[in-house]
């Protein structure tokens, strides 16, 4: 593995092998927070997934058995470039090698399931194929406190959202993440997805896009 | 052996670890919980693993640290929805470890209904004992004791577990890939409880294998 002289690794463009985990945050844009009647986080809520959730553009997301309410959630990915680990707010932009535009798929009914028996949402959010992700975009590309995220479902506007509107901004959740979890380089964060979430069926096609800088398709089957 | 001692070093290391809950019908009863009627689980992240001698961090997050003895089952082949009769040629080993768990953090996102990562994916806290290959131990019938500063803790044989492993391998694959190197922990017996800066917690499988960890301040 190569280091540029600013430490960043040069395996990130490849972070969908290189990376080890996928830091997601949940209820980061209010409308979202209400639409799925939930009250507004005092603090960034954490979850992970796997990397085997991975999906490429192009790729097929699979509708498992166990639920019958599969959900699209479009966010911004944030690629981890750097080592992270208790870097103070203002250093830790460094630390991002870059962004892709993904989607947290979940199960709609057993992350309900799981609220109401207070346990674990990993049978609604870390199920093989759950993390669809475009390509890799270098960190200059993107502004990460004024950028678009929109998904389509067979070619239908659902979500249309800007990271304006985020809570918690990415370098805020960021922080918060490497206090207590060292993030490795090619590691993700999702950060968040706008109001607009809903069901997927097979056959569907998710159509994912920072529009004018990346797009991505994947079908569900 | 190689296989072990590359895990063991992290560059086998796999990808995830996966946490298997309420799997002794005991522990379930000490926290309250009912017996599931099939396992359930949650995933722990690769910056968990502290190795035998290591440092667990007592986060500052937390105010009660608690330790969980467990059974880590090593995979050695990807495993994608192989079938229950087939899991056990896909293991490569054990290692003895500890679930170390914020209870009060978790207690919280229980009562707020939300995931427990806050509580279980902090660095450090999934220790480990060295690898253990296949061919060594019966995977119901392992005993296993954890102890705080020489005081024992929790003891128990795998034999008392609810699902055993093939079953829980099985359920994960189902719908989760496993990949070689990633760790399958199966669950802890009665007897959690708090640790403390200071400390030093020791795991072992009396006769086969033995690991020792101290608590340390987040500074």
């Amino acid at each position: 593995q190569s280091t540029g002289s600013s430490g960043i690794n040069a395996e990130y463009g490849d972070f969908v092998r290189a990376g080890s985990k996928i830091v997601c945050v949940g209820r980061n844009y209010a409308k979202h927070a209400k639409e799925l009647g939930n009250a507004l986080p005092t603090k960034p809520l954490l979850f992970t997934k796997p990397t085997t959730c991975y999906v490429t553009n192009g790729g097929k997301v699979k509708y498992p058995t166990i639920t019958n309410d599969l959900h699209y959630e479009v966010e911004l990915g944030v690629v981890i470039g750097k080592r992270a680990s208790q870097v103070p707010i203002e250093e830790i932009m460094n630390h991002v090698a870059g962004y892709a535009i993904s989607v947290d798929i979940t199960c709609r009914d057993i992350q309900e399931d799981c609220k109401k028996e207070r346990s674990p949402w990993t049978m609604a959010k870390c199920l093989d194929t759950f993390c669809p992700v475009g390509e890799f975009i270098p960190s200059e590309r993107i502004d990460p406190l004024n950028t678009e995220v929109l998904l389509k479902v067979n070619n239908e506007l659902k979500q249309h959202g800007n990271t304006k509107d985020m809570i918690f901004s990415v370098p805020t959740l960021i922080e918060y993440i490497n206090r207590h979890i060292t993030l490795l380089p090619g590691d993700l964060v999702l950060t968040g997805t706008p109001e607009g979430v809903g069901p997927l069926q097979r056959g569907d096609e998710i159509y994912a896009a920072i529009p004018g800088v990346t797009e991505a398709t994947f079908t569900v089957e | 052996a190689e296989y072990g001692k590359q895990w063991y070093q992290r560059r086998v290391r796999g990808t995830k670890i996966i946490c298997i809950g309420r799997n002794y019908a005991k522990h379930a009863a000490e926290l309250g919980n009912q017996v599931p009627s099939e396992p359930f689980y949650f995933i722990k992240p690769t910056t968990c693993y502290v190795e035998n001698g290591g440092d667990i961090i007592y986060h500052k997050i937390t105010k009660n640290l608690h330790h969980e003895l467990e059974l880590g089952v090593v995979v050695g082949r990807k495993m994608s929805r192989v079938p229950k009769e087939d899991v056990m040629a896909h293991v490569a080993g054990y290692c003895i470890s500890n679930d170390v768990t914020c209870r009060d953090l978790q207690e919280k996102c229980k009562s707020e209904r939300k995931p427990w990562s806050i509580s279980k994916c902090l660095d450090t806290h999934c220790a480990v004992g060295p690898f253990i290959p296949a061919s060594e131990l019966s995977h119901n019938n392992i005993e296993m004791v954890l102890k705080v500063n020489g005081e024992v803790r929790q003891s128990t044989n795998t034999k008392n577990m609810l699902f055993d492993v093939p079953t829980l391998l099985e359920y994960v694959n189902r719908h989760i890939t496993l990949l070689p190197g990633d760790l399958v922990q199966t669950g802890t017996p009665e007897g959690v409880g708090p640790m403390h800066v200071g400390d030093i917690v020791t795991l072992s499988i009396p006769g086969v294998s033995e690991a020792s960890f101290k608590i340390i301040d987040d500074c």
